[in-house]
């Protein structure tokens, strides 16, 4: 699975963290890093994280 | 109202009656500064550093002592404002917001449509008179609320007494929570048991609907407990009232000083999502933000101390010329995010739903009710806070 985060329309507000903490954090300036490749038994989480982002900037591919 | 502090930085006493958050004194203060002081903290006035602090690490949710400034510490009311999410921080919020995030998805939400649809024009169908309305209680409030009825899965004739409670505990949101205490906690008792009944229905009869996705919500074996299913569902009749009232009824004020893009919104339907966006970043309800300093921090050179409250105002930040230019009012433009739910980790729950009423709504109202003007006998809600029209009498040209 491959995970995209759209950088235009990230506005760091986090809900992609707080839904999945293993692909998706904010650092400590609170901006979002995330992992692009995460493992397929994440799935259910990420797509949750893709649901609920408020600007809907999250795109998952495979 | 404006003074200078030893510091030079505007000052503004928040809670002056004649105080306007939109004025031209704010605007100004704008120009000279990116910050202001108040009488409860700082103010923040321009877009890029109001995007920052309002998702700083720095700084918690700020309305979590409202209740204990207020002289209120114990008894119902405090206990239901502290089981807030808004009000947690860290893993204990995080746990509920991952609970009752996926409620709220835009997806589920899709399918209400034609019942916000359906809504609005019958609304606006039984207005009383022709070519007039008392825009609130014909309009927005009874919209407000039977959404609500719509998503909580109850007869929309029920709207009624559970929009008076909310309002009622709204009150607690004013500088009387003290007096009005008793009232409030009368209201909150009636939803509490409007509410567990609703849940206990929904544990024997599950739906598709709102309330089963959150009865049913689990993320491990974690789950939403009776208690917090009934705080969660109190705080969503409390946040989804007042606050989509109140932006309808901006939304028409703004509308009124724009006949061409009213115009607009009715022969182009689709733009119904952009109106909601160009509205809330003029005339947001919402004018502040409220954020807490949790440790001391140094932000663009101002040293801020631990515990100092910070409003970050919304429609300054929203109209700011070194983003927004000229500041026209366009529907059809593309434009930065505005702050009207605020944002970070307490981004409000509802937004979808609050988008998609609205974004139907609106386009419904500029076909039906052509030139509107506001006529005599509107009433304001002060321009701070939460803001808004308590009466809007309006004069249009009715059109099918």
């Amino acid at each position: 699975m491959k995970v995209t985060v759209d950088m235009s329309l990230c506005q760091d507000h986090g809900q992609c963290a707080i839904a999945s903490p293993a692909v998706f954090r904010m650092d400590d300036e609170g901006r979002l890093v995330y992992e692009g490749e995460p493992d397929e038994s994440l799935r259910d989480e990420v797509e949750e994280a893709a649901d609920v982002c408020p600007v809907q900037a999250i795109f998952i591919d495979g | 109202m404006t003074g200078t502090a030893l510091d030079a930085a505007p000052y503004f006493d928040v809670a002056d009656p004649s105080f306007s958050i939109t004025s031209a004194a704010v605007h100004e203060a704008r120009e000279r500064s990116w910050y202001a002081r108040t009488n409860y903290g700082l103010a923040v006035l321009r877009y890029e550093e109001l995007n920052r602090l309002l998702k700083h690490p720095k700084l918690r949710q700020g309305s979590v002592a409202w209740p204990s400034h207020n002289g209120v510490t114990e008894g119902p009311f405090a206990d239901w404002w502290d089981s807030w999410i808004l009000n947690k921080e860290g893993e204990e919020h995080h746990r509920l917001r991952r609970l009752m995030n996926p409620a709220f998805s835009p997806k589920l939400i899709k399918d209400l449509v034609p019942r916000f649809q359906a809504l609005a024009t019958e609304l606006i169908d039984n207005f009383a008179e022709p070519g007039r309305c008392e825009f609130i209680s014909e309009f927005a409030e009874p919209y407000a609320a039977r959404v609500i009825a719509i998503m909580l899965g109850i007869p929309e004739d029920e709207w009624k007494a559970v929009s008076t409670d909310a309002a009622t505990i709204g009150l607690a949101m004013g500088v009387t929570l003290r007096q009005d205490l008793p009232k409030i906690e009368e209201a909150l008792d009636r939803l509490y048991r409007y509410s567990d009944d609703l849940i206990a229905d929904r544990r024997r009869n599950p739906r598709e609907d709102f309330v089963t996705r959150l009865v049913e919500a689990s993320r491990d074996t974690d789950k939403l407990s009776d208690a917090e299913l009934r705080d969660g569902l109190v705080l969503l009749i409390f946040g989804g009232f007042d606050t989509t009232r109140n932006q309808l009824g901006l939304a028409l004020q703004t509308f009124v000083d724009h006949p061409d893009q009213w115009r607009l919104l009715a022969e182009r339907p689709e733009l119904g999502g952009k109106a909601v966006e160009e509205v809330m970043r003029v005339n947001p309800t919402t004018r502040w933000v409220t954020r807490e300093a949790v440790e001391d921090f140094t932000f663009q050179d101002l040293e801020i101390e631990a515990g100092t409250t910070i409003h970050l105002w919304t429609e300054a930040a929203g109209t700011d010329p070194r983003v927004f230019g000229g500041n026209p009012f366009d529907i059809t433009a593309e434009r930065k995010p505005h702050f009207g739910f605020g944002g970070g980790a307490h981004h409000c729950l509802g937004h979808f739903v609050a988008r998609s009423d609205m974004s139907e709504a609106l386009p419904l109202l500029a076909k039906r009710l052509r030139d509107p003007k506001i006529a005599e006998g509107a009433e304001w809600l002060p321009d701070s806070g939460n803001t808004g029209p308590v009466r809007l009498p309006l004069t249009f040209t009715p059109a099918s």
